[in-house]
């Protein structure tokens, strides 16, 4: 009982939760300023960068503003960060999980909506003009995005759901398990169109060029985050690094979840078995997760960062609910044809 | 060891935020130009912030005019601590061309604490590198000593 207690503390405090999330979210965030300047021709910043602006406002004042309430505003983050957390121990390293459940795909949808609600309640509670603009920006941003990728979760749940003979999969540790025994979705031709259109939705999600039109630090001085300073700030910072983490490691383990049956292959290969094999094929997953996340974030976020300029906000809507959730729905509707 | 940490970061990550107190605009394109891939400023963390809660470095460019005086002080009152203060070009240390005239009130220094002047009309870009980064060091020395 204490022992159980001990590991999923465990499990919050490091592994798959927040010192996990810290430092690899951290580290991609910073991989993607080194990558971005090395494409604008510039020395770019060291890729520690992220975790020394952490810190700095750590150490910062932190000022509240008159007009804004007191709780709402210094709590809106950390209930961010909590959800966040919680959300990165739903998704499986491969064949590890910390959480598994019947329907996770549900939960990590709603869990996903929390940061973007977090930061819109904490910006709207200083009362700022600019966080009102930056709000109702995040909010349509938010809804474009929330169509396609329910559109992807569905193609991917019935194309699994068909093939293990349950209807609809909404198990994202039943995909992975799936994926590693016959393969990564990604090389099966009628789940390309939802792989493209999830990697299109990794940037608006977390509101990266050229779809930052909520954040626009020229336009409407980071638009929620205006009025705050200090560690709330740093959180603030922290959640967006996570947030590339989680979604660039759904992107992963749902459309390449059969690399770790090839992981799992090697080490038995190898000669390996029992506790040592468990160990090296667990650290072997996570190299592996993160060697994958960088590249995902390098296509959505570096490169498209130093190509492209900001969309308007009726653009960004427009493009999110024709372009990308068509490209979902032909994957949905050849799921569910069975192809 | 977690203050060692907030202290060693504080010195690599500066982020301005750039105030145009009547300025002919010299000194501005100028302070962009440091941001640019041939200076890049971003290598040793420099940021451009867009709101003064956001910063620890203001540059405070022109030549302080009575219009923009209360504004100027009242954006700087808004940057949290540890902050420094940059001025940039001849302008707000002296008033340069513009001194004696009835609707400028600087220098700057009169009214604040300044902690690094640029001088120039307008400074060179590696002139400007170089004040920051001297502020950038002040900043550090100013979180250890409020430690």
């Amino acid at each position: 009982m204490i022992l159980d207690a001990l590991k999923y503390l465990a499990y919050v405090l490091i592994f798959p939760g927040f010192l996990f999330c810290f430092l690899t979210g951290m580290l991609l965030c910073g991989i993607d300023r080194k990558l971005v300047a090395r494409m604008q021709k510039r020395v770019g910043p060291p890729i520690l960068q992220p975790f020394y602006d952490f810190f700095k406002l750590c150490g910062k004042e932190t000022i509240v503003p008159d007009a804004a309430n007191r709780t709402v505003f210094l709590l809106a983050p950390l209930v961010g960060l909590a959800a966040l957390v919680v959300l990165q121990l739903f998704i499986p390293v491969f064949s590890f999980t910390a959480f598994s459940n019947v329907a996770d795909i549900i939960v990590i949808l709603y869990l996903l909506l929390i940061p973007a609600l977090s930061i819109m309640v904490g910006g709207a509670s200083t009362g700022s003009p600019y966080a009102g603009v930056g709000l109702s920006r995040e909010m349509v941003t938010v809804l474009s995005c929330e169509l396609p990728l329910v559109l992807v979760l569905l193609a991917v749940g019935k194309k699994v759901g068909a093939a293990t003979g349950s209807g609809l999969c909404f198990s994202l540790t039943e995909i992975v398990r799936y994926q590693m025994a016959h393969g990564s979705l990604i090389g099966n031709l009628s789940m390309i169109p939802a792989a493209v259109a999830f990697l299109m939705v990794i940037p608006g999600e977390t509101g990266s060029h050229p779809f930052d039109a909520a954040e626009a630090e020229t336009e409407i001085c980071e638009g929620m985050l205006a009025e705050y300073s200090g560690a709330p700030l740093g959180v603030f910072k922290l959640n967006h690094a996570i947030k590339l983490l989680t979604l660039t490691s759904m992107f992963v383990m749902l459309f390449l979840g059969g690399i770790g049956g090839g992981i799992q292959n090697l080490v038995y290969t190898m000669g390996l078995s029992g506790g040592l094999a468990g160990a090296l094929i667990t650290l072997l997953n996570v190299a592996v997760l993160f060697a994958l996340c960088v590249a995902v974030t390098v296509v959505t976020i570096s490169f498209v960062h130093a190509v492209t300029a900001r969309l308007k906000i009726e653009q960004i809507f427009k493009f999110y609910w024709t372009v990308v959730s068509a490209l979902a729905l032909i994957s949905l509707v050849l799921a569910w044809y069975g192809l | 060891m977690f203050q060692k940490l907030i202290e060693e970061s504080t010195g690599k990550s500066p982020w301005l935020f750039h105030i145009n107190a009547g300025s002919c605009n010299g000194c501005d394109i100028e302070l962009v130009s440091v941001l640019t891939p041939r200076y890049d400023a971003e290598r040793l963390g420099f940021k451009l912030a867009g709101s003064p809660r956001h910063a620890d470095i203001v540059v405070v460019t022109g030549p302080i005019t009575a219009q923009s005086l209360p504004r100027v002080l009242r954006s700087i009152e808004q940057v949290p601590e540890p902050r420094c203060i940059v001025t940039m070009g001849s302008c707000p240390q002296s008033g340069n061309v513009f001194r004696g005239s009835y609707s400028i009130c600087g220098p700057l220094s009169k009214y604040v604490h300044v902690d690094v002047d640029v001088a120039g009309c307008t400074p060179k870009p590696e002139a400007v590198i170089d004040g920051l980064a001297l502020a950038a060091r002040i900043l550090q020395e100013k979180r250890r000593a409020k430690k």
